[in-house]
């Protein structure tokens, strides 16, 4: 596998340190080739320094890729805006050799250039593509079987699709076959590919952004979901963070939030506290516990079959 | 270059489509959020009254409407628009304002949380490329007025 570095971004870094953590132990655990380097800024986030200077939107992307492109390493990240951003920038630039020279008539006066080359994948798709499902089997020590859970895919895990490539933008298929493959059930439901609306807080839209939020928690919670599993620090901070405001005010959803990696690390038997997971405002004690007990019931119904197929009931 | 700018035809098949209203999740979810007032109005001449209307920030960049359109030219297309001129005369809602200076000067929107790295028993952070972030935006600014090298390539 080819080398790569990883994107972590601003948001994981300064809020969420503990999605880092659980990002480092499974990509440890797959003894998977990552690096960490010097040099990277904000991605830019595109829904604030586009709106306000498309030019500085456009050469901060193409300096952070022209890092990777230069060391030959692809770059993974587990935040999806990050990717998309950077994608959509080197799909521009890749499809447009006059600005991608005027784009790189700048970063040669620091010594940099951007030639697109370099792989740029989400965490998610990476394990699906890169990593691969069997691989990922082998190393399962305990599955999720009889857990149902509900997948945010998050829009920029998968649009804009002619940038990112890497999944049907209106009916992705890969995030779900990861969680499968972890032995979960992943339901369907309406609002599965609804933005989280976290958009909305950054605009002073606060309660904008919570009715964003309740339209799905309260799906999710007439569904009885057990978790509501993401891969995107933005739709985190909007389902977990929001979800908490909203339940100090008295309406209770009890969907715990999870991160990807977390998941994964649950089942490649890491703990909740080694994988940062204490760190949520939700609690996901009820996840673990409902884990625990359906384990419990699963293997006990294991020898319940192996009673019927003893001689003495068969015969 | 590196500046925005609208396609009038497709804008104008965009005015007599509409499709995208039912699956834009701030049409569905958002009272008086309507794209299709703001693409009327442009094509109009009279853009000018949504500049400092709340509504053009409510766009959440979902891409949906891109996916969905048979242009592959989408909604969104002159929502940024509009926010990129709102944000030229200066009207961005306070959020926007305070995220953008922070990024002019840190190249970030926040810092590493230190001491909750060392708990997790994470590496120490990587330094960031702020001094070449500066140099590059410095450079971005001379070539816009006019004064400094690189010129524009076409
Ligand atoms: S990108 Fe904006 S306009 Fe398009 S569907 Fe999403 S919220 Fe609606
Ligand atoms: S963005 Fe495309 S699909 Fe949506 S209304 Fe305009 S032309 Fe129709």
């Amino acid at each position: 596998m080819k080398e790569f570095a990883v994107f972590w971004g601003c948001t994981i870094q300064t809020r969420f340190p503990f999605i880092e953590k659980s990002t480092r132990t499974v990509l440890d655990a797959f003894k998977l080739p990552y690096r960490d380097i010097d040099g990277f800024t904000c991605c830019p986030e595109k829904s604030l320094v586009n709106n306000v200077d498309r030019g500085a939107f456009v050469v901060t992307a193409a300096r952070n890729v022209s890092l990777v492109d230069e060391l030959g390493y692809d770059l993974v990240s587990p935040c999806t805006g990050c990717v998309s951003n950077l994608a959509t920038v080197r799909s521009e630039l890749n499809a447009n050799p006059g600005e991608k020279a005027h784009v790189n008539s700048f970063l040669k006066e620091i010594g940099r250039e951007f030639t697109g080359e370099a792989g740029l994948r989400h965490l998610v798709p990476f394990f699906h593509d890169a990593v691969g499902i069997s691989r990922i089997k082998q190393k399962i020590k305990k599955d999720f079987s009889g857990m149902r859970v509900a997948i945010h895919y998050g829009c920029h895990m998968i649009r804009p699709s002619h940038a990112l490539k890497n999944d049907d933008p209106l009916n992705p298929k890969k995030f779900d076959n990861l969680i499968r493959a972890l032995g979960a059930e992943s339901l369907e439901f309406n609002t599965k590919l609804m933005c989280c609306g976290q958009g909305l807080d950054r605009i002073d839209r606060h309660e904008n952004a919570l009715h964003f939020a309740r339209i799905k928690l309260k799906e999710l919670k007439s569904m009885g979901a057990d978790a509501l599993i993401l891969c995107c620090p933005s739709c985190f901070l909007q389902f977990d963070n929001n979800q908490f405001l909203m339940e100090k005010e008295g309406e209770k959803f009890g969907v715990p939030v999870i991160y990807f990696t977390e998941l994964l690390g649950l089942a490649l038997g890491y703990s909740p506290e080694e994988l940062g997971m204490t760190s949520h405002r939700v609690d996901c004690g009820p996840f673990v516990k409902k884990w625990e007990a359906v384990t419990t019931a699963l293997s006990r119904g294991v020898d319940m079959e192996e009673g019927l197929r003893a001689p003495v009931v068969i015969g | 270059m590196l500046e925005a700018t609208l396609n009038f035809k497709l804008l104008e098949m965009c005015s007599k489509c509409g499709a995208c209203f039912d699956i834009c999740p701030s049409c569905m979810h958002i009272p008086g959020y309507d794209p299709r007032e703001v693409i009327k109005d442009i094509l109009n001449g009279r853009h000018e009254r949504w500049l400092d209307s709340g509504h053009i920030w409510e766009c959440l960049e979902c891409h949906q409407c891109l996916e969905m359109c048979y242009q592959h030219y989408g909604f969104e297309n002159a929502m940024t628009s509009m926010r990129m001129l709102a944000s030229k005369k200066g009207i961005y809602p306070a959020q926007v304002k305070r995220g953008w200076e922070m990024f002019v000067k840190t190249s970030r929107l926040g810092e590493p949380a230190l001491p909750a790295r060392k708990k997790l028993g994470l590496p120490e952070p990587k330094a960031s490329g702020v001094d070449e972030f500066r140099k590059l935006y410095e450079l971005l600014k001379q070539s816009r007025e006019g004064g400094g090298s690189p010129t524009e390539a076409d």
